[in-house]
């Protein structure tokens, strides 16, 4: 209902190349959703036409239910924006590029700040030429996590950061959520966006493929079952829902469509069951279906046959 | 396996790669070196061609070379042993006026090519991706070095090659006139090789390399100007020291190049092994944890940004206002040896030399100035380009704001530079006169070129905003205007063709009455422009790589 980012068959070229092909996104107020993607997919043309830096050429983007191209200054106040490769200025410090920031959004909570800036393990002192790449980065993340504004735009914001600190950015976008910001965490770190995230939409050559829950995604999916059987089992490989099965003496293994669980674990059960584990699919192989024909062409197999 | 055998191998083994990474720099710099190579070339050519025709006889030379003859003149071009050979060559009169400029123009290339191929690509980065390859810590430098020998060779052909038909120089005036290019190329691409090492990051090492140019073309001046030994403290003084097409032209002070720079080299190498990779030897310092009062918007991160350009603007203006003003004292001697068509072109309908003089020296100072202007212009899009912008550009801050604020950065830099530069030219000129009255005259002829200046500046910014790729433009645009106010007479170009620059629109005070409508006019055309360069940095995308 209320929507804090909505674009409609969103269209923008750079000459020849379609970068956003009618994209359809939605990210509703409060919630922390997951923008999923390869590299060159579209995240960050989308991301920069809702900031207003580029135009689009068809559709409709809304921010806050406003047009981002003509109100860019007005609605930067409610939100921060993380890049996934930032650039400073190479005479400027890490601390005085964190205080700029914050003044044009209208003022520094010193408190807020310092407190990052000691989660983060950043020295405020050097000069922005000689921070390292995740040091760069922390410096765009201190700015916008010590910002108080209502929407959080995050693209690929943990690049070059070290684990530890991926397990501080992760805490600090639970507080945000929290604290009821909104977040657009563009990423293809999956168990960055499956810790994180409950909603996730997942970009393709410009084109959202697929939106929802993490819960509503894996029920399209496959379970992978495992199990060490008493007896031997009969007529598994000729079930409609079950694919990819590997039979090793009373060891079996299978992909399972959710529809046919309990068809499955049923004939399991008559041959009876030592040993059993079940496994959603993770949100990796959810995403490598829709990749699938990309992984074959350059020679990897399909993603869910991938998962033993 | 001798010990002695070892050592070489190990000492080679700092070199591994640097065939490969010579091949790697000449790709990647082929561009950079084609635009330089064309540009001191074309140059050198245009102005080989120009001259037999502006001075044709022996006896125009020969009066040309008495108003040369004075401290100030001698000081912009070169030693007094070129002046007395300028009525029996042609070449004499070329390489006096000439290598002075294209002297120090090369070593700036030398300049920006070493620091390009070392430190530069060390702070981004690239250079950890070659190290890591199979090359020794040496090959990186080994290598930009060999590519800057080679460039030095191929320049000092080709422009002896350039030379070879100016009137009075045979072929081995000609390639002296290349080779005292090559060695200027040699020292400066050893000693930026030694600042290289030293400074804490490239623009430390650039500023360490123009900082010894500086000080070669002052101690030139210096030198020259007196006629005395000052000159041998200059590597552009040992150039200028061959006397090359005069009848006392000679090799050897090349050697003096050619030693400094090998030892350069040599110290560079011992240097490079004693630092750490992306380290110089002088260390930057820690800065402040908070951002002071004063930073607190776009437009004073701008201005912030761009202080150093306006501080370099200052000096640069002082220095120029200085030597032009010192040369108006000696206007009255070059009005008696000048002939009448001399005094002709330099007309400017006004009742003394000294005021034509002031006039024309208002414009070049102006023109000067103005590249400080354009130099702002330029950093809006290299915040674009380096991808800084965007993170202003994501904050609430307007495009007014950012990139807005470049023009006003822009345009006060310019102004400042003008008002020093006049201020400086009036001081000076002033003094060399000994007439204090004229302070107000030279300094009124200087600011009154402020109008063009804007205009000049404020279409940068719009061709910045409308066609951000195509950062020629302005320099195009200036480069027009320079040619119009230096060279303009003398062409004979239409008028409407000179009327295209700004300049050309403003009254030659104070050998002329001040015209106030064209300033008038010329004040709206940059506040048009400049509003047409809001709208672009409006309208159009923003990209960040």
């Amino acid at each position: 209902m209320n929507a804090v980012i909505r674009t409609e068959n969103l269209v923008k070229r750079f000459g020849h190349v379609t970068a956003l092909d009618h994209l359809n996104l939605e990210v509703a107020q409060g919630e922390t959703h997951g923008f999923l993607g390869p590299n060159g997919a579209g995240k960050s043309t989308a991301i920069r036409v809702l900031l207003g830096m580029l135009r689009s050429d068809e559709g409709r983007a809304e921010l806050f239910g406003r047009d981002p191209w003509k109100d860019a200054a007005d609605l930067h106040r409610r939100l921060a924006y993380v890049p996934g490769d930032v650039a400073l200025w190479p005479g400027l410090t890490g601390g005085e590029t964190i205080d700029l920031l914050g003044r044009l959004r209208g003022g520094v909570d010193k408190r807020k700040r310092d407190a990052l800036l000691e989660r983060f393990d950043l020295d405020p002192r050097k000069k922005g030429r000689s921070y390292s790449k995740g040091n760069r980065q922390k410096v765009a993340l201190v700015a916008a996590f010590a910002a108080d504004v209502d929407l959080l735009l995050l693209d690929e914001p943990t690049s070059g950061l070290d684990p530890l600190m991926g397990a501080v950015f992760n805490e600090c976008v639970k507080e945000a959520a929290e604290a009821g910001r909104t977040v657009l965490l563009s990423s293809h770190i999956m168990s960055e966006v499956e810790a994180l995230c409950e909603r996730v939409s997942i970009i393709r050559k410009g084109v959202i493929v697929e939106t929802g829950t993490l819960a509503e995604m894996r029920h399209f999916s496959r379970s992978r079952v495992r199990a060490t059987l008493k007896n031997p089992v009969r007529g598994l490989a000729d079930h409609d829902g079950v694919h990819d099965l590997t039979v090793n003496g009373l060891d079996i293994e299978c992909s399972v469509e959710t529809a046919a669980l309990d068809d499955v674990l049923a004939q399991l059960a008559v041959a009876g069951v030592a040993a059993l584990t079940c496994e959603p699919p993770s949100l990796e192989e959810i995403f490598l279906r829709f990749y699938g024909d990309e992984l074959a062409a350059s020679g990897v197999p399909n993603g869910e046959e991938n998962g033993s | 396996m001798t010990t002695a055998t070892a050592a070489l191998g190990d000492n080679l083994g700092t070199l591994a790669g640097t065939g490969k990474l010579l091949r790697f720099h000449a790709r990647r710099t082929r561009l950079y070196l084609l635009g330089w190579f064309a540009g001191l070339v074309g140059g050198t050519w245009l102005i080989a061609a120009a001259f037999p025709n502006l001075y044709p006889t022996a006896e125009d030379r020969a009066g040309y070379a008495l108003t040369v003859d004075t401290p100030a003149m001698r000081s912009m071009t070169g030693p007094g042993t070129y002046i007395d050979a300028y009525a029996s060559s042609t070449g004499a009169m070329f390489a006096h006026n000439m290598l002075l400029w294209t002297g120090a123009l090369t070593a700036v290339m030398f300049i920006l090519l070493l620091t390009r191929l070392t430190r530069a690509d060390e702070e981004t980065s690239r250079l950890e991706v070659i190290r890591s390859e199979p090359v020794g810590r040496r090959a990186d430098l080994a290598a930009a070095l060999l590519l800057a020998a080679v460039a030095a060779l191929v320049l000092g052909a080709l422009i002896g090659l350039t030379v070879l038909g100016v009137d009075g120089a045979d072929a081995e005036g000609a390639f002296l006139y290349g080779a005292a290019h090559t060695a200027i190329a040699l020292v400066f691409a050893g000693l930026t090789a030694v600042a290289a090492q030293l400074g804490a990051y490239s623009s430390s090492a650039n500023g360490l390399g123009f900082a010894a140019l500086g000080a070669s073309v002052l101690l030139a001046a210096v030198g020259n100007a007196q006629d005395n030994w000052v000159t041998w403290l200059s590597p552009i003084g040992w150039s200028q020291l061959t006397y090359v097409m005069t009848p006392e032209q000679r090799w050897w002070p090349l050697a003096l190049g050619v030693a400094l720079g090998l030892l350069a080299v040599w110290l560079a190498f011992t240097l490079v092994a004693h630092r750490d990779f992306g380290q110089g030897m002088m260390a930057g310092r820690a800065g402040r944890a908070e951002a002071p009062a004063s930073l607190r918007g776009a437009g004073s991160l701008t201005f912030r940004l761009t202080r150093g350009l306006m501080w370099a603007a200052v000096i640069t203006m002082l220095l120029l206002g200085a030597a032009y003003g010192s040369i108006l004292g000696s206007a009255d001697e070059m009005l008696a040896n000048l002939s009448e068509e001399q005094r002709q072109v330099l007309n400017r309908g006004g009742s003394s030399i000294e005021e034509n003089f002031a006039a024309t020296i208002a414009t070049i100072d102006a023109l000067f100035a103005a590249i400080f202007g354009l130099l702002v212009v330029g950093r809006a899009r290299k915040e674009e380009t380096d991808g800084r912008g965007e993170l202003l550009a994501a904050a609430p801050v307007t495009r007014g704001r950012w990139p807005g604020s470049y023009l006003p950065a822009a345009l006060t830099t310019a102004t400042a530079a003008v008002v020093v530069g006049g201020v400086s030219l009036a001081l000076a000129g002033a003094a060399s006169l000994d007439d204090w009255g004229s302070f107000g005259k030279l300094f009124g002829a200087s600011v009154l070129q402020l109008p063009a200046v804007w205009v000049l500046t404020a279409f940068a910014f719009a061709a910045y905003a409308w066609l951000p790729r195509a950062g020629w433009l302005r320099w195009l645009v200036w480069l027009y205007a320079f040619v119009v106010a230096y060279y303009g007479q003398l062409l004979e170009m239409p008028g409407w063709l000179q009327g295209i620059s700004p300049f050309d629109h403003i009254a030659d005070y104070p050998a002329a009455d001040v015209e106030w409508l064209p300033i008038a006019v010329l004040v709206i055309a940059a506040a048009a422009i400049s509003a047409l360069g809001y709208a672009g940095a409006r309208r159009r995308d923003l990209h960040f790589s």
